[in-house]
């Protein structure tokens, strides 16, 4: 008994750290832009194809591997501001808000088509993924498990650094705080969402092979965690990141254990009914800065 | 309800006197060519494809009225399509109904079901109401996908309740083939036009009535219009309830018109073609989705040569059109009207550049 609620803590805490790590790109994004990404899924998918093509096609080494999705999906935020973003936040900024989510869905429909086109459609095997079992005692740790904790944590670690302790951080920081009076105050705002958007493209890039590395490669890869990181941002309130960190690995916790004792395919919509509770308790999420403008 | 608060009398007269002339116009016509098009079109399988987009036009065309109108980003439109397409073909199935006799009570259903989606969400404003339908739009097509227990025993298979991942098929249809023989699917388009007819009647007189003000007001400044006494949730929610009980219809329609129902229609893809129609015609404007409708279909039906290329030509049909006009084609019209009508009115004065905008705006 107790082993089985073990791996099923392993279990949840790996879907949690994996969560976090969406959700954070998310968060970032919304945080301080005001925009919902919904490219954010493709981009998770052109991370974890980006490192299978550098490290199978191209044999280079592992840490190539991690470099290219970075890279990539560091691109392709950073093509989503040049193209798409910085062309309507020249529009009327009241209809930014839903235009910006429109024209997301359509990029992210065609990056993931795009991918289905280059690689096809049947599952790959993503290289960037170590085999084996740590035996503590009674309880199994894969390592595959094991690695990407430590990698979000490390992931964590370097975001909260980059945010608190950098030039470009507090920049980051005092847009999301206050667009207007942090252009006032001579920050270039424009720049800041162009960072903004290659951040949170290279973090989905990274959680890209992290999730690959455990189930497989396929164009819908970025769907089912990104839908997720959504419910997780939306129960801690959007834009606050340390909350969608906390509410990651507590709905994770709490998906697996219904998986669990309840079965698979009642996972996704209990935690829907524990958000939609959330909501009508804290319309603005349990950690979401009251609105006081709401109408 | 408090949006009746405003000078209904008023406001409708002038909105008639100064919006009708042009859209009576092109209702007329649209009525002439619905009625020709099936002595000209011989080919059944253009003819099955209007009556698909008349289909999509009718989904458009709500979307366009929750999300143009009354502001409300809902991404459960296609759930609520289903919902209406899957309580007909339940009813037909398990109860051995007509299919005419299940359309409205599903519909009813579909609005209650709404109704508590609607109770769920509307409270929240913006993406949040985005992300929970889409939430409850994905939950849905899972619990069906993933339905695997026995509910009846159909001759030695077994059918879940929801029908699975394969969905309802032969539980009637509309009689039109028993009653037109070949010429059934005139008949079946007849019936789907009448129910896109209906459907934009009554969204002309929402967006015409006060509660349209009341969603105009919103938009134009939200503290005056909540001072003056305009209910959001209530007025949104009514909203909500109205364009569920047509789209559920219309999936009543579409599932008793093709004589199956599967979970296929929940997929993204499909909700994406509907925000691509009202995106392309032009979201907020009353003839926007029919536009977007006649365009995208047209050119799906050039892609379709391309075939896999399809999916990606949409996508990117989508971000582009929503970067270069916000307003799609029928707001560039009306920019473009708005420019050609000024250029005339120059010489005589500026009393015509404040004449109201151009059709259903």
């Amino acid at each position: 008994m107790l082993d089985i609620l073990m791996s099923v803590l392993v279990a949840g805490l790996t879907t949690g750290a994996l969560y976090a790590l969406a959700t954070v790109g998310l968060s970032l994004v919304w945080g301080s832009m005001g925009m919902l990404n919904m490219a954010h899924a493709a981009m998770l998918t052109l991370g974890g194809y980006a490192a299978f093509t550098a490290t199978t096609t191209l044999g280079l080494p592992a840490f190539a591997g991690f470099a290219a999705a970075i890279l990539f999906g560091a691109m392709a935020g950073g093509l989503l501001y040049v193209l798409i973003v910085r062309n309507l936040l020249k529009n009327d900024k009241a209809t930014f808000e839903s235009n910006v989510m429109i024209a997301t869905v359509g990029i992210g429909i065609a990056l993931e088509n795009t991918i289905l086109l280059t690689y096809g459609g049947q599952p790959l095997k993503q290289p960037l993924s170590v085999d084996g079992v740590l035996k503590l005692g009674p309880l199994n740790l894969p390592y595959q498990n094991i690695v990407i904790i430590l990698v979000v944590v490390v992931m964590m670690a370097v975001i909260a650094l980059l945010l608190g302790k950098t030039r470009m951080g507090r920049a980051i920081r005092a847009t999301a705080q206050n667009r207007d009076a942090a252009q006032l105050m001579g920050v270039p705002v424009n720049r800041v969402y162009f960072q903004v958007l290659v951040l949170s493209g290279a973090v989905a890039g990274i959680c890209g092979v992290m999730v690959s590395s455990m189930t497989q490669l396929s164009p819908p890869l970025g769907n089912d965690p990104m839908l997720k990181a959504f419910i997780m941002c939306v129960v801690a309130g959007l834009g606050n990141l340390p909350g969608a960190v906390a509410a990651a690995f507590g709905l994770a916790l709490l998906e697996a254990f219904i998986q669990y004792a309840a079965g698979a395919r009642w996972g996704f919509p209990s935690l829907l009914f524990v958000v939609i509770a959330v909501l009508i308790w804290r319309p603005s999420g349990l950690f979401g800065r009251t609105q006081i403008h709401r109408m | 309800m408090n949006t009746h608060s405003f000078p209904k009398g008023k406001a409708s007269a002038k909105g008639l006197a100064s919006l009708n002339k042009l859209d009576i116009a092109i209702t007329l016509l649209l009525i002439a060519a619905a009625i020709a098009l099936p002595f000209f079109v011989d080919s059944r399988y253009v003819l099955g494809q209007i009556v698909l987009a008349l289909f999509y036009a009718t989904i458009a065309s709500q979307w366009n009225l929750l999300f143009g109108f009354a502001g409300v980003f809902s991404l459960a439109q296609m759930a609520i399509f289903a919902f209406g397409g899957y309580a007909t073909a339940m009813i037909c199935f398990y109860f051995g109904w007509n299919v005419w006799g299940a359309l409205v009570p599903a519909a009813l259903g579909s609005v209650a079901f709404s109704l508590i989606v609607g109770l769920a969400c509307l409270r929240l404003t913006g993406v949040y109401v985005a992300l929970l339908t889409l939430a409850i739009a994905q939950t849905m097509y899972l619990l069906i996908v993933t339905d695997t227990e026995c509910f009846v025993m159909v001759g030695s298979t077994c059918r879940q309740f929801t029908g699975g991942a394969v969905g309802f098929a032969r539980f009637g249809d509309f009689g039109t083939r028993a009653l037109f023989k070949a010429q059934w699917l005139v008949g079946n388009y007849a019936i789907v036009a009448a129910l896109f007819a209906i459907t934009m009647a009554f969204t002309y007189a929402i967006v015409k009535s006060p509660m349209g003000l009341a969603f105009r007001a919103l938009k134009d400044n939200p503290g005056y219009a909540v001072a003056r006494g305009v209910n959001r949730f209530q007025a949104q929610l009514l909203v909500f309830g109205i364009s569920a009980f047509f789209t559920s219809l219309a999936g009543g329609v579409y599932a008793a018109h093709f004589q199956a129902i599967g979970p296929g229609i929940l997929s993204m893809s499909q909700l994406m073609f509907i925000i691509a129609i009202t995106v392309v015609g032009g979201v907020g404007t009353f003839w926007g989705p029919l536009v977007g409708t006649i365009v995208l279909v047209a050119a799906d039906e050039v892609m379709r040569e391309a075939g896999e290329f399809r999916t990606l030509g949409l996508g990117i049909i989508i971000a582009v059109s929503i970067v270069l006009m916000p307003k799609g084609l029928v707001g560039r019209l009306g920019d473009l009207a708005g420019w050609l009508r000024r250029r005339h009115a120059a010489p005589v004065g500026g009393k015509l550049a404040e004449s109201p905008a151009p059709a259903g705006e």
